[in-house]
């Protein structure tokens, strides 16, 4: 409940952030606290500076490009991006999950860095990011680099993040013509945590074209089911269709049981939702 | 705050009245309020920011003060429970958790009053699942919920838009 | 409201310092060392106190009142030798800040060597199991039959006998969102031990740890203000008070403690976790049961804190609403590695209930009954009360039928029936309909400890008020309970001013509980659903002898015969001439600072200060035949719900929710209905969300909420309710306790889980139903694995 001794300092840039994590072995940078405080309260991690980027205005930008894509700052809060008219213009599935993460408390301080950067595998946004085919922008002080959503996430709690670098923003292109997104989370009770989750983008031209199909809480990351992918591509965009894709969600994933579910359970509830979230997919893109 | 530190000197709004203190950095917000200011009225109800026991307002939005460092407070202005009376009067808002059986034991109704309060300034007519998801974050082990419902959605559909205004506090998002 | 509650952390001594508990990891382990010394050296330290040293300055353990090899079980402030669950505490830090404290906990070294762990309740009554307690030699706290009428005859005889293998009732708690706290103070100058706190029984934790302590009860001076929910939880925390009594005296200061969240969880208190295993129950051919049998297990953690009282507390409502007279239950309590419990709302009774109301459920399917037919043939009558049940308890008043026929109606069944017929099989969505029917029975005779324990000098049970006018002639009453939001105050008030005559407004009762009032007896204290009776009665009491009282003084005053004076709004007042009146500051002065005035008969025997305790009308049961009037009232509760079930996944949705009670007399219904909702509230969340498991480790898979889900706003839902007031024949007000609830929601959901499994659907088995389990129960309704369940039907010969 109580915090060991930390040190604390809030940069007034982006700048004097990455100087300061740079050159600080034991620091952290500090966003919306909503899981960081909760571990340091239990004393699970060692952190010896806390560097609040919080407040940076540079961090909490959404801005809707001319392509369609938008940019979403590490530090916009979740209610920031359910109340964007940037985001819900043309990426209205990321407001709505973010819109359903536990309360709006939490809503009011998380962020999207935050909830990509712990690397939980019951995040909410990750398994959309990865399925929307999002890019993770990072800068150090030395410069800056991009990578992919899903080569960002790496293992439980790590990711492609080097020391002294930091998530800047998250690049979301636009949905493709005739894509749709989908998103459906099996959890232990109402807007709480997920016992397994999939997250999809469609694209159908008669037949399926294109999918991406990213099932969350049964690894250590958010994982591409390819299998389920391939088994979509060229097949009508029917329940039948997308069940038997589904089917191929198999022993090659072997989820971690804990309080909340069984690895059985979580296998077999993958099935389900990668099914459902395909079908919301195919919905959505259906209804544009 | 620019320089790195175990002890910050910081300076909170609260209720209207300024306050300047040293803080460790390791403080919670909500022990700030509550042991160093002696604003007990803002509780704790559990150590993983679940329970919402500690909510308050902080430049117009609703967070839990468990899961912010004190130091994080600095130049932010704050809502408590104790600002919501005003000359020892309730407000339309505690008046309905009073006329409604909102409140039993008390200890999850500083933050449900808060909760609450930001919910009606963001939607003064919401609908009961409106105020559900809007208090989501505040656990109650007595009540079931189904008063506090009520009464939240009494202050919004019983009195008339000059009311709603009056419990609309001076500071603005 | 206004943030102005004096919660315990919100109190505090000067001088104090914070406290904080060191406690083990392990679930059985054998304590090989502690060293304290890096924790000493730590600045802003003041004592440190372990298991050893509070043993060595206490005079005797704990006290236990189990008879046998549980009275072998001891128990004293800190672990001592062993740990015997995760969360044991072996020593306790005090320091100048809480930060101090907890930083000065992590450096007590602690040597640890695991011993064999045992969390399986049924297991652990095995003679092979790992032992928790050395000196009992067995993990056997109790064991008993209670055995009444002859189930074994009626099992031979009966047109059809019900097997079902294995009921499982789970361990959850009601986790109050204030945890446990308190600031005590050792004075070695005047002996006194102040301990402020939110402890719900004061003086039951005085006359456990007093003695251990040797301090007699006069040296305690406990009292409390505000408490944020308790229910039963808050109960049983003495061992943690005694541990704080030892390092205040042992540093010479205040110690102040504030449990947090994952503490509680952990260290706190668990309910009852209870097996029934071999149930059967005979039935006739139109569906009238005539009892049942059962082995029960009850799982109590690793020491037993108001255990065993558990084993015999369920006797109160043995044949639950229903008429039969045949039961027999093989109980034995056990220890485990896990949590202590202690009473969790609906302590006991809760457990027994919800298995007699899945017994029911599963005969009407087994044997093709409506479940509301079924019960209707089985309830209690109307016209049966009061009604002797099978082990000598009186049920007061109520109307089972009737009750049960406004659920339906209320949650709208015959709407939803015909919806759950239209959806059919085959669409991935099932509805379930499902009744649960509890009694919450009220105001205990202690008595019925000595049915677990012949050698307890426990019976009867009480509670005292203290009703004055103060110097200026105010009102004022003391009560010896600590609610928790029961609203004790306001309906205190209420029946006080009814009784003087004036509002309620001007009445003041005093907030808290405070030692120092007398207004209190052994079991004083807010629990087991008995205010409305005991407290009330207190009330009442009282205050009708201070209003004889005022009424004295008043004839004297106004020279008028007592006939013909009354009280009006604060003053007593001649009958036919008003303008002939005294207001009540003149009568207070009258005795307290004018008394020459008085003639010295009336001098010396009125005060205005009046106690009264209100004596329920109990006996000592009869200990060989287990049998007793062993509870005052019993309200009622009838719930119905409407579930939807996905099929594909196991989620339960409740459509649809309704309760029905029947408390007798209600004194305030606004307060009685907070009641209903917020156990049903509780209820849903323990059915569906809530549940404490231990792996094979003794390790808690729940220890904080991140991982405990307690039912949030948008998990219950709206709970209709209705009622019925059938008045109590035995209680001075008409009333009955409630608030307990008697577990209603549990029993209503799995019987609506049961209900969308179908009639050949697998058996819920557990009160404990997360989508996954659902989910197993859907797909085990397809195979053909063994259900658990049998019937056996007597063939019956041509007539």
């Amino acid at each position: 409940m109580l915090l060991k001794s930390v040190n604390y300092v809030r940069p007034e840039s982006v700048s004097e952030a990455l100087g300061i994590l740079s050159s600080n072995e034991g620091a952290a940078p500090l966003a919306g606290g909503q899981s960081l405080t909760n571990v340091l309260k239990h004393r699970v991690a060692s952190v010896d500076l806390l560097v609040d980027i919080s407040a940076l205005s540079e961090l909490r930008t959404i801005t809707r490009m001319t392509d369609g894509s938008i940019e979403v700052g590490a530090c916009a809060t979740y209610d920031e991006i359910d109340h964007s008219p940037d985001v819900r213009a043309g990426h209205d599935i990321l407001a709505r999950e973010a819109s359903h993460i536990e309360d709006q408390q939490i809503r009011n301080r998380g962020t999207i860095g935050g909830n990509c950067c712990l690397s939980d595998p019951t995040n909410n946004l990750p398994p959309l990011l990865v399925a929307l085919d999002a890019t993770m922008n990072i800068r150090a002080a030395a410069g800056s680099r991009e990578v992919a959503a899903e080569d960002f996430f790496k293992g439980y709690f790590l990711t492609a993040l080097e020391p002294g670098e930091l998530l800047v923003s998250i690049t979301i292109p636009p949905i493709p013509v005739g894509a749709g997104a989908g998103y459906v989370s099996l959890s232990v009770a109402a807007d709480s945590k997920t016992i397994v989750r999939a997250a999809a983008r469609v694209r159908v031209n008669g037949v399926i074209e294109e999918a991406r199909v990213v099932l969350a809480r049964v690894a250590s990351v958010p994982i591409r089911h390819y299998a389920m992918e391939e088994a979509l591509r060229g097949v009508a965009p029917t329940t039948e269709s997308v069940r038997a894709a589904a089917e191929l969600i198999g022993s090659d994933v072997e989820p971690i049981a804990d309080g909340h579910g069984s690895s059985e359970y979580r296998r077999e509830m993958a099935r389900v939702v990668a099914r459902r979230a395909v079908l919301a997919a195919i919905e959505e893109g259906g209804r544009k | 705050m620019t320089e790195q530190g175990t002890t910050h000197v910081i300076e909170v709004t609260i209720n209207g009245q300024l306050y300047s203190r040293t803080v460790e950095a390791r403080q919670l917000l909500v022990h700030f309020l509550r042991d160093t200011l002696d604003l007990t009225g803002t509780h704790i109800g559990c150590d993983t920011g679940s329970c919402g026991a500690c909510s308050i307002i902080l430049n117009g939005k609703l967070v839990k003060s468990c899961m912010m460092l004190a130091p994080q407070a600095d130049g932010a202005v704050i809502e408590t429970v104790e600002g919501l009376a005003q000359n020892g009067e309730l407000n339309p808002l505690q008046e309905s958790f009073s006329r409604n059986h909102g409140l039993q034991c008390g200890y999850c109704t500083p933050g449900m009053l808060m909760a609450g309060t930001y919910l009606l300034r963001e939607n003064s007519n919401p609908t009961e699942e409106e105020v559900r998801r809007g208090i989501k974050g505040n656990i109650c082990r007595c009540t079931g919920y189904v008063n506090i419902v009520q009464s939240i959605m009494d202050v919004a559909g019983g009195h008339g838009p000059e009311q709603a205004e009056g419990m609309v506090g001076e500071e603005q998002r | 409201m206004q943030g102005e509650g004096s919660f315990i952390d919100d109190l505090g001594i000067h001088g104090q310092g914070y406290a904080w508990f060191v406690r083990s990891p392990y679930a059985h382990a054998r304590i090989v060392s502690v060293d304290v010394s890096a924790a000493m050296a730590l600045q802003g330290v003041y004592a440190v106190l372990t298991g050893d040293e509070a043993k060595e300055m206490c005079l005797v353990p704990f006290v236990q009142i189990a008879p046998g090899d549980g009275s072998r079980i001891e128990e004293w402030p800190l672990a001592v030798d062993k740990v015997r669950y995760q969360g044991d505490a072996v020593a306790v830090v005090l320091a100048d800040s809480r930060d101090t404290a907890r930083d000065a906990a992590e450096l007590v070294e602690v040597e640890y060597e695991p011993l064999t762990v045992v969390v399986d309740g049924v297991e652990a009554a095995e003679p092979t199991a790992s032992v928790l307690h050395e000196k009992a030699e067995t993990n056997v706290a109790w064991h008993g039959v209670f055995d009444y009428g002859d189930v074994d005859f009626a099992l031979e005889n009966a047109d059809h006998v019900v097997k079902i293998d294995r009921l499982h009732f789970h361990r959850f708690s009601s986790t109050p969102l204030e945890c446990n706290g308190a600031v005590v103070d050792w004075d070695k100058g005047s002996g006194v031990v102040d301990v402020k706190s939110n402890i719900q029984m004061p003086l039951f934790a005085a006359m456990v740890i007093g003695p251990a302590l040797g301090v007699p009860i006069n040296k305690f001076s406990f009292s409390s203000r505000d408490i944020g929910g308790a229910f039963g939880n808050k109960i049983a925390f003495y061992p943690q008070i005694a541990a704080l009594a030892l390092l205040s005296k042992k540093a010479g200061r205040p110690a102040k403690w504030t449990e947090y969240r994952t503490e509680h969880m952990l260290s706190s208190t668990h309910g009852n976790e209870r097996t029934f295993l071999d149930i059967e129950v005979p039935v006739m051919a139109d569906g009238t049961i005539l009892g049942v049998k059962a082995r029960a297990v009850d799982d109590v953690g690793a020491y037993l804190h108001y255990e065993p009282l558990g084993a015999v507390i369920w006797s109160q409502v043995t044949a639950g609403c229903y008429k039969f007279k045949n039961v027999q239950i093989d109980f034995t309590s056990v220890v485990t590695n896990k949590c202590p419990v202690a009473p969790n709302r609906g302590y006991s009774r809760m457990q027994h209930l919800w298995m007699l109301e899945r017994v029911i459920d599963i005969v009407a399917h087994e044997l093709d009954f409506d479940p509301v037919e079924l019960r209707k043939t089985n309830f209690v009558q109307p016209e049966d009360y009061p009604y002797l049940t099978p082990n000598g308890c009186v049920y007061d008043s109520g109307n089972l039928p009737l009750a049960l026929d406004m659920a339906l109606e209320l949650a709208d069944v015959d709407a939803w029936r015909r919806r759950q017929k239209e959806l059919g099989t085959g669409t991935g969505k099932r509805i379930g309909i499902g009744i649960g029917s509890t009694l919450d029975s009220g105001t205990n005779n202690f008595g019925q400890a000595r049915i677990m324990n012949p050698d307890l000098p426990f019976s009867g049970n009480g509670e005292a008020a203290f009703a004055k006018l103060d110097l200026y002639g105010e009102v004022n009453i003391n009560l010896g309970t600590t609610p928790q939001g029961q609203s004790h105050e306001t309906t205190s008030a209420q029946v006080a001013a009814d009784i003087l005559n004036m509002s309620p407004d001007d009445v003041t009762v005093t907030i808290g509980f405070d030692q120092a009032h007398n207004s209190f007896v052994g079991f004083s204290g807010t629990y087991a659903s008995q205010f409305a009776v005991t407290g009330l009665g207190a009330v009442m009491g009282a205050v009708a002898k201070l209003r004889d009282e005022i009424l004295e003084v008043g004839a004297f005053a106004l020279q008028a015969p007592k006939d013909d004076l009354e009280l009006r709004n604060g003053a007593c007042v001649v009958k036919d001439d008003p303008s002939r009146s005294i207001p009540f500051i003149g009568i207070a002065n009258l005795i307290y600072t004018n008394n020459a005035v008085l003639p010295r008969e009336l001098s010396a025997k009125i005060d205005l200060n009046c106690r009264y305790v209100y004596v329920p009308p109990f006996e000592v049961p009869d200990v060989e035949r287990k049998m007793g009037n062993l509870t005052l009232t019993y309200a009622i509760q009838i719930h119905v719900c409407v579930v939807e079930i996905d099929e594909e996944t196991g989620v339960v949705e409740i459509l649809s929710y309704a309760a029905i009670d029947d408390c007798g007399k209600r004194i305030n219904p606004q307060v009685v209905e907070g009641q209903v909702h917020g156990a049903a509230g509780l209820g849903i969340a323990a059915a569906l969300y809530e549940s404490f498991e231990y792996d094979e480790d003794g390790q808690l898979q729940e220890p904080s909420f991140y991982e405990y889900h307690a039912g949030t706003a948008m998990d219950i839902p709206d709970i209709r309710t209705g009622n019925i007031e059938s008045p109590s024949p035995f209680t001075p007000n008409g009333a009955k306790g409630m608030g307990e609830g008697g577990g209603a929601a549990l029993h209503t959901i799995c019987n609506a889980i049961q209900d969308a499994l179908g009639k050949d659907g697998a058996v819920v088995f557990d009160s404990h139903n997360t989508w996954e389990r659902v989910y197993e129960l859907l797909q085990s309704s397809q195979g053909s694995e063994p259900r658990g369940v049998r019937v056996i039907s007597r063939e019956v010969g041509p007539a």
